[in-house]
């Protein structure tokens, strides 16, 4: 042996040492994606189902998300969804955890933000269910008090409802998803040029008209019906 | 006239037992002339033999008593009722040995006669007066009649033969004084103050009674006794002496009538029954002008009127009321206002008037009009008292206003087309009194014959009516109350005698007329139409609505127990429906369709359906299998929410728990419907479940077949094809290759009727072209109506089937499956063969004894009927060679028979005869009567039939084992022109699904419906029974005599095609018949012993009759 070859081998077998010490770490990287994968199976079936058990479906169902999401042409519903977030988020947490174990720390901390931000979808969703829910119930029941007093607007009134519910709603919903602000402002805009538009119809252009909206709606029926009994009959 | 050879060969009745007590009142009193009946001798005057020959037709007229007008010896100048001799027989009318002959014979027919005892008076021929007139003042035999020499005595006495008397006295030549007489004056009246004229008189009665008289009508009875100060009428000592004669009968002859002619109002003739211990009968004279009166007026008023003054009467007395006698209709008992209306309505011609009433017959008087005649004499038959009908008013016989006095309506009975109407053969001239011979009433027109060949003529509406009326006690014993609807010109009363209730109402005017009757006292109670035996409606909350036609009448029994007409759809609600509270539609109901904090309340509203609610709709619906079986649950098993257009139905699953057995499966599919229309919801009463609360909205949950938009919906989606996941499995609505033809494009516009008739399916018609029939009880497997169907629409092509356009098939997701409904091309049809052949039956078997009428020569009397049996074979055998084509299905692929399944068949059926033998002679000791002797025949036979059924299992096989129809009997044929449908593949409900598909000899149909032959003629013969037993003898004679012919057409005409078919090698197909009639026959035997013993002795009969045939 000589030393050109002790020295050309030198940087092999430090390279293998090297290896020699990375690779169980790699190994045991693996071992914890295989892991968290099952784990991330695991958790998605028992999400799914136990959400399902509790009937949260139906809430999404009647909430009108589930047919939103699903005339995007997918068959997944609000709890495939949610069962896919936390199937994502265990498999992103058990990534984070290998690149760690690898000592890849940038790689990490870019992996953790991501996993970190499955969360607020999640709670996102969370958030527009039961907002999307609230809302169709608001929507309805303004709908059937309207309907109940006869008046002819009851379904539109019942639609602005809802709406607006929903509109709140998904604000929200991306506030949580921090994507908030410029939103905001573009839709208080939206809201206060809606504002001011009614302000001056009512006020200056079409106050007649107006006027004749809000009497339909104060309308009550019997109004200028005749009293039972009152009227001619025939015998 | 009627059937002599039958009667004679009755076993003689001896003298009619005296012992029957109060037979009077459940009489019917024919009232007739000797000497106008029948003239045995050719002398122009009726007699004895005359009417002893006569008595046929009056035992077959329907009534029970005979009352003979006077037939003593007499001068004749008041037609008999002056007599000259009480204990001897007018020569002419024959002698008393004739008159007992006649008694005899009367008796042997179960008719009793009543005779006339006119004691007030005498003819003046009379040797009592005779004697008399000639005996001293104040002596006995003077003192026989009542004298004075002063005609002002007893001054305060009224005439009553005004027309021709001007004094209550007559002065005597021989006497020398003035003799008392009420009636004329050739009639003078008996001292009863004498008391040898009593003796006398007792006497008399006793003579007669010792001939075999039944009673005595007492003549002009008010007036016995004469008291100075009086108007001499109904004195008290006219009573005394009543209660002596009375007494004086009681003691030696029971039971003996005396029925009491006065002519008063009520209240006075009440007293002559008094305390029960005078007379037992009295006309009820007020009654009569009164009904006569309320069809003029067209009001009910005269007649409740009257009846509400008629005091009541002690309990062992009848009142006897008539339309009209041998005297005019009198008017006394008429206030004279009413009397001049009368007299304008009914006697226009002043000739029709005598005395103070009308001289005229009943149909002249109502101007020949029948619907009043019907009416009249409907009103006579139900009001309260024994009837009287005079003679010649059963066949509407005419009267004379030209005669004198009143023998206008004394003319000769009219018997027959001929000279003097068959009434003698004498010459036209020596007849006491010339028929009618008028174009109308003449005896060539109207008379007994040609009335006893014309089924709808007076005389058998007459009869008809006479043996309603004989099966109902309370038209003679019942109390009476009248109804008082609104509409006045109805009159409407309850007949009522102990369990028995008989409605009778009459509509008094010439227009048809509504009515609504207050009924809710029977509240629930059929009424059956007594002449038709027709079950109308059930009586419920409403007033009872009828419509009468013009002069109609109506008579019911309001039974508990008949069977509510079948076509009757109760429209009333649930008494209280529950109240079922939903938030979220169908969703509400199931745990797994709602949002989370909504599931506890989910469950609640399930359980509360399934415990509460469903149970009382299952248990009280028709299709419910087993009634009586209490349903404790009712599971929803699986369902589907199926919304189309703003409906949501829940196509549902249900499991049936109930307190005995297994739980059963049925399709129970609900719909809800909100309250936005009030029409709707009165619609659906009949199906509604219970009423449903959402918020504000209310509405009911119903059954779905009673919505018109599910219906078509159903049709569509078996048009489309569709297919619905369930929660545990798929719904697959398929049409078949005939769907588009049966159904037609318009699918959206066929109207939907729901058919109520069904029992253990629901069947809805829509649009006169399709029958959708949901099935309701859920057997798991193929079901058989469904399989065939398809198989006769698409394969075989089978035109006398009924189509199938499509079927719901329901597959679990474990692999069961099972048919929820099926789609059938709608048959205009008349009725299934049953109803036909019953109502066919029933009809001849009523006619033949109606008319008498002799079948004509040659023919038979069938010939149309038989060629419908005809025609009904050929498709039987159609059928049966449809069924046998050779097909790659092995469902329905036919195989040979091997001696091996005829030796199964006859072991099964051997071990099926063991047991119903062995079940037959358990039940031996609670047999009804009529079949306990058949019973014992049967059990003696049973080494034969045995035998018999062994002797088929050594036989070869032969012919083909196939698919057949398998519950196959009149019931399951519909009639179309003249032909027949199939239909009702489904195989006896009692078997399971697995057992209908088997293979089995086409000869298992055929014996099914030679069976139901039988079971159509015992059928009817029950049906119309109730009759006399020859007459029911005659009937069930003509029965079989249709039994052989209808088997022998049906039989040849299934021959002749099925052979033509190759479907039966004629000799083993022989074999198997007997064997399957003999299978058949003990399985019916089985079912009658189990659910109907009352109806046992049909297949007993059945049973021997083969055993017959077999030797």
């Amino acid at each position: 042996m000589t030393d050109e070859m002790q020295i050309m081998l030198e940087p092999i077998r430090a390279s293998l040492h090297q290896v020699g010490e990375f690779l169980p770490r790699v190994m045991l990287a693996i071992a914890i994606v295989i892991v968290g994968w099952l784990l991330a199976k695991a958790l998605r079936f028992a999400c799914v189902r136990m959400l399902r058990a509790i009937n949260f479906n139906i809430v999404t169902e009647k909430a009108g998300i589930d047919r939103f999401l699903q005339q995007g042409g997918g068959e997944m519903d609000t709890v495939g969804l949610l069962g896919v977030l936390v199937f994502w988020l265990v498999l992103l947490a058990s990534v984070m955890v290998a690149f760690n174990t690898l000592d890849l720390a940038y790689v990490t901390q870019l992996v953790g933000r991501v996993v970190l931000f499955v969360p607020k979808i999640i709670v996102a969703v969370l958030i527009l269910a039961f907002g999307a829910y609230f809302a169709h119930f608001v929507g309805a029941a303004v709908t059937s008090y309207c309907q109940s007093l006869d008046m002819e607007d009851a379904v539109m009134l019942g639609h602005v409802a809802l709406y607006a519910i929903m509109a709140f709603v998904v604000l929200i919903a991306l506030e949580q998803l921090g994507l908030g602000d410029i939103i905001r402002q573009t839709f208080l805009i939206i809201v206060a040029a809606i504002g001011l538009a009614l302000a001056l119809a009512f006020g200056i252009g079409g106050a007649k008209r107006a006027g004749e909206v809000l009497e339909r709606w104060s309308h009550r029926p019997g109004d200028d019906a005749r009293a039972p009994g009152e009227g001619p009959t025939l015998r | 006239m009627a059937e002599p050879a039958i009667l004679q060969a009755a076993p003689p009745v001896a003298v009619l037992a005296r012992d029957q007590a109060e037979w009077y009142k459940d009489a019917v009193i024919y009232q007739l002339h000797i000497k106008a009946f029948a003239d045995s001798n050719d002398d122009g005057i009726g007699d004895f033999r005359g009417l002893t020959d006569k008595l046929d037709y009056v035992k077959d007229l329907g009534v029970n008593t005979i009352w003979l007008l006077p037939f003593y010896p007499s001068p004749l100048r008041d037609d008999g009722y002056d007599v000259a001799d009480y204990r001897e027989v007018n020569p002419s009318y024959g002698t008393r040995a004739d008159f007992q002959h006649f008694v005899r014979e009367a008796h042997r027919r179960e008719l009793r006669v009543i005779t006339e005892l006119i004691v007030n008076h005498t003819s003046d021929q009379h040797p009592w007066f005779q004697a008399a007139r000639r005996a001293p003042k104040g002596s006995p035999k003077r003192n026989f009649y009542v004298w004075s020499d002063d005609p002002q005595k007893y001054g305060g006495t009224r005439i009553i033969f005004t027309d021709t008397e001007k004094s209550n006295w007559a002065w005597d030549d021989v006497a020398q004084a003035f003799y008392w007489h009420r009636f004329f004056s050739h009639q003078p009246d008996l001292n009863f103050d004498n008391p040898q004229v009593r003796k006398a008189i007792f006497r008399v009665m006793r003579f007669w009674l010792d001939m075999g008289v039944d009673g005595f009508r007492l003549d002009a009875i008010p007036y016995l006794v004469e008291r100075e100060g009086t108007n001499n009428e109904n004195l008290p000592e006219t009573h005394v002496l009543l209660k002596e004669f009375r007494a004086l009968v009681d003691a030696s002859y029971p039971n003996v009538l005396l029925l009491a002619e006065a002519n008063q109002w009520p209240e006075d003739v009440r007293e002559y029954f008094g305390d029960g211990d005078e007379c037992q009968m009295a006309y009820h004279f007020p009654l009569m002008p009164r009904m006569y009166m309320a069809i003029a007026q067209e009001d009910r008023h005269p007649v409740t009127e009257i009846m509400q003054q008629t005091p009541e009467i002690p309990a062992n007395c009848q009142w006897a009321i008539f339309l009209r006698n041998h005297d005019e209709l009198t008017l006394e008992m008429v206030t004279s206002k009413e009397r001049d209306y009368m007299y304008q309505m009914y006697a226009s011609d002043p000739r029709a008037r005598i005395n103070i009433g009308i001289r005229r017959r009943l149909a002249p008087l109502l101007e020949n009009d029948i619907n009043r005649i019907k009416l009249m004499n409907s009103l006579l038959l139900s009001m309260p008292g024994s009837p009287i009908v005079y003679y010649g008013d059963e066949i509407g016989m005419g009267d004379n206003i030209y005669l004198g006095d009143r023998d206008g309506v004394r003319t000769p009975m009219q018997w027959r087309p001929e000279r003097n109407g068959g009434f003698s053969r004498a010459d036209p001239q020596r007849l006491y009194l010339q028929p009618i011979m008028d174009p109308i009433y003449g005896y060539e027109s109207v008379n007994v014959e040609a009335q006893l060949r014309e089924p709808s003529s007076l005389l058998h509406w007459t009869r008809r009516m006479l043996a309603v009326r004989k099966s109902f006690l309370s038209f003679g014993r019942g109390t009476l109350t009248f109804l008082k609807p609104g509409n006045r010109k109805i009159l409407a009363y309850i007949r009522e005698y102990a369990d028995e209730v008989v409605l009778c109402v009459a509509n008094l005017a010439r227009t048809a007329q509504p009515v609504e009757l207050d009924l809710a006292p029977f509240k629930g109670r059929v009424p059956v139409e007594l002449m038709g035996r027709t079950p109308f409606p059930p009586i419920g909350d409403l007033p009872y609505l009828l419509t009468l036609a013009g002069h109609g009448f109506l008579w019911f029994r309001l039974a508990t127990g008949a069977d509510i007409p079948e076509w009757h759809d109760e429209r009333l609600a649930r008494d209280e429906l529950p109240v079922v509270v939903l938030f979220d539609g169908w969703a509400s109901l199931f745990r797994e369709r709602v949002v989370p904090w909504r599931i506890a309340l989910a469950e609640k509203g399930r359980a509360q359906l399934e415990r509460d609610v469903l149970p009382g709709f299952v248990a009280g619906s028709r299709w419910y299998a087993s009634k009586g079986n209490i349903v404790k649950r009712v599971a929803l098993v699986d369902y589907v929410e199926w919304r189309q257009g703003g409906s949501a139905w829940l196509m549902a699953i249900a499991s049936v728990e109930t307190e005995h057995g297994e739980p059963q499966t049925y399709n129970l599919p609900l719909m809800l419907a909100w309250e936005a229309d009030d029409e709707r919801l009165r619609a659906l009463l009949p199906s509604t479940v219970a009423k449903v609360r959402q918020q504000a909205k209310v509405g009911v949950m119903a059954d779905v077949f009673a919505d018109e938009a599910f219906c078509q919906a159903v049709v569509a989606a078996m048009r489309a094809g569709t297919e619905m996941k369930t929660s545990k499995g798929r719904l697959r609505f398929s049409a078949t290759a005939a769907f588009a033809q049966l159904a037609g494009d318009a699918i959206d516009t066929l109207a939907v009727t729901p058919l109520a008739a069904q029992s253990s399916n629901t069947v809805v018609v829509l649009g006169e072209r399709l029958f959708l029939k949901a099935y309701r009880r859920l057997q798991p497997g193929v079901n058989p109506e469904a399989e065939i169907g398809r198989y006769l629409t698409d394969v075989a092509g089978f035109a006398n089937s009924v189509p199938v356009a499509g079927t719901i098939d329901y597959f679990a997701d474990d692999g069961q499956v099972a048919t929820l409904g099926l789609l059938q091309g709608f048959v205009e049809n008349q009725g299934d063969g049953w109803t036909m052949t019953l109502n066919y039956l029933e009809r001849f078997l009523e006619d033949m004894v109606a008319t008498d009428a002799v079948p004509p020569a040659g023919g038979s009397p069938h010939g149309g009927y038989l060629a419908l049996m005809g025609a009904l074979g050929t498709r039987t055998a159609e059928l049966h060679v449809a069924l046998s084509r050779a097909t790659a299905d092995p469902a329905f692929a036919p195989v040979p028979i091997t001696a091996a399944d005829v030796t199964a068949w006859a072991r099964r059926a051997h071990a099926e005869a063991v047991s119903t033998l062995d079940a037959l002679q358990r039940a031996q000791p609670s047999l009804p009567e009529r079949a306990r002797h058949a019973a014992a025949a049967v059990q003696a036979a049973r080494a034969q039939i045995l035998a018999n059924i062994d002797a088929q299992a050594a036989m070869r096989g032969g012919g083909a084992r196939m698919r057949i129809h398998g519950d196959y009997h009149l019931g399951q044929v519909l009639v179309t022109q003249n032909d027949f449908v199939i239909a009702d593949f489904e195989g006896e409900p009692a078997r399971t699904l697995t057992e209908r598909r088997d293979k089995q000899s086409p000869m298992k149909d055929v014996a099914g419906m030679l069976r139901s032959f039988d079971y159509a003629m015992y059928a009817a013969l029950r049906r119309i029974d109730g009759e006399a037993a020859d007459v029911q003898a005659g009937r069930r004679a003509r029965g079989v005599a249709w039994l052989a012919e209808t088997r022998a057409a049906y039989l040849a005409s299934y021959d002749a095609v099925a052979i033509a078919g190759g479907l039966v090698a004629s000799g083993a197909a022989q074999n198997l018949l007997a064997l399957f009639l003999l299978e058949k026959v003990m399985y019916e035997l089985t079912y009658e012993l189990a659910n109907r013993p009352d109806w046992v002795d049909i297949p007993l009969q059945g049973l021997l009759e083969m055993l017959q045939r077999s030797g």
